[in-house]
């Protein structure tokens, strides 16, 4: 598997570190932002390969920025995880609907999440 | 600050190793018993809520070697809880105030564990931005930690090590949560 652009998305800086050194490690290109409106802003101007998100976010959260970029014909099948502390099945079944890819409880182990990223990505 | 006078028992919730707890309760105590464990305390009194987490800066992996990267995922899971849980309830990075308890060096063989769990700690909240108002780890000894979460107020106690096992404190019970790194693909 060649080396892949990936958008993370969460407010915890510390989380974003972690992930991003996770993923480079792991041979990809990572950028990061740290809410879902600064990571639509992005969107906008590059189209990476996967999309990394958080669902607990200030201004936008994980689910509103799924919903924003299913609306947008480019977006439309690029895959998107969700990262999240939480498991609920209601948590869930809302990203699904939203029309996430995936899911991924915290704290991820960077092998699974590799794994997740091969899969979703060929 | 200090919490003045005991509280009925019912009032009373334990945090123990691997949990949280967040409250805005006016009669409401967190308490636990750290040994090389870290506490966070955290505060907004914009909201008059605070909360507690309590972990050992470990990843679970049987006999394996301690991966760095893993036991800090760990860290930031169980700091990432209890912030992700304030700021659902309407707190503020800026406005909210973290004291950091905890870390002692009690097992001789295991001397760095208690100084290497409070570097994190203190690591970790300057990373997100969280300022430090108060600390107290390190040493021999352990602590027993009450906050009252809807104040803020905090009453921090060492305790020699060998009265902690007389501490009436409720069995363990094994904190609920999804396995880590669970990946469903829908």
């Amino acid at each position: 598997m060649g080396p892949i652009t990936i958008l993370t998305v969460d407010d915890s800086p510390s989380m974003r570190a972690l992930l991003k050194h996770a993923l480079v490690g792991q041979g990809h290109v990572v950028h990061d932002a740290e809410d879902g409106l600064i990571a639509l802003d992005w969107l906008n101007r590059h189209i990476p390969d996967l999309v990394i998100t958080d669902i607990n976010m200030p201004k936008m959260d994980g689910f509103g920025l799924i919903e924003a970029l299913r609306k947008q014909d480019r977006y439309r099948d690029m895959p998107i995880l969700v990262l999240s502390t939480e498991s609920s099945d209601e948590k869930k079944a809302r990203a699904r609907d939203a029309g996430a890819t995936g899911w991924i409880v915290k704290p991820f182990d960077p092998d699974k999440l590799a794994a997740a990223v091969r899969r979703v990505t060929h | 600050m200090t919490v003045s006078g005991l509280l009925a028992d019912e009032n009373r919730i334990n945090v123990i190793q691997g949990d949280f707890h967040v409250s805005d309760g006016e009669q409401i105590v967190l308490s636990t018993v750290l040994g090389s464990c870290i506490a966070i305390c955290l505060y907004d009194p914009a909201i008059r809520t605070g909360g507690m987490n309590h972990f050992l800066l470990a990843a679970p992996g049987g006999n394996e070697a301690p991966d760095p990267l893993k036991q800090r995922l760990y860290g930031a899971f169980a700091m990432e809880q209890l912030i992700n849980e304030m700021l659902k309830r309407g707190a503020n990075r800026s406005t909210m105030r973290a004291h950091i308890y905890g870390g002692s060096n009690i097992n001789r063989a295991m001397a760095h564990i208690g100084t290497t769990n409070a570097n994190f700690a203190r690591e970790f909240l300057r990373e997100d931005g969280i300022p430090i108002s108060h600390e107290d780890t390190g040493g021999s000894a352990a602590r027993r930690l009450d906050l009252k979460p809807a104040t803020g107020q905090i009453r921090c106690k060492h305790i020699p090590t060998e009265d902690v096992p007389r501490i009436a404190l409720p069995p363990l019970r094994p904190v609920e949560r999804a396995p880590a790194g669970d990946v469903e693909l829908f």
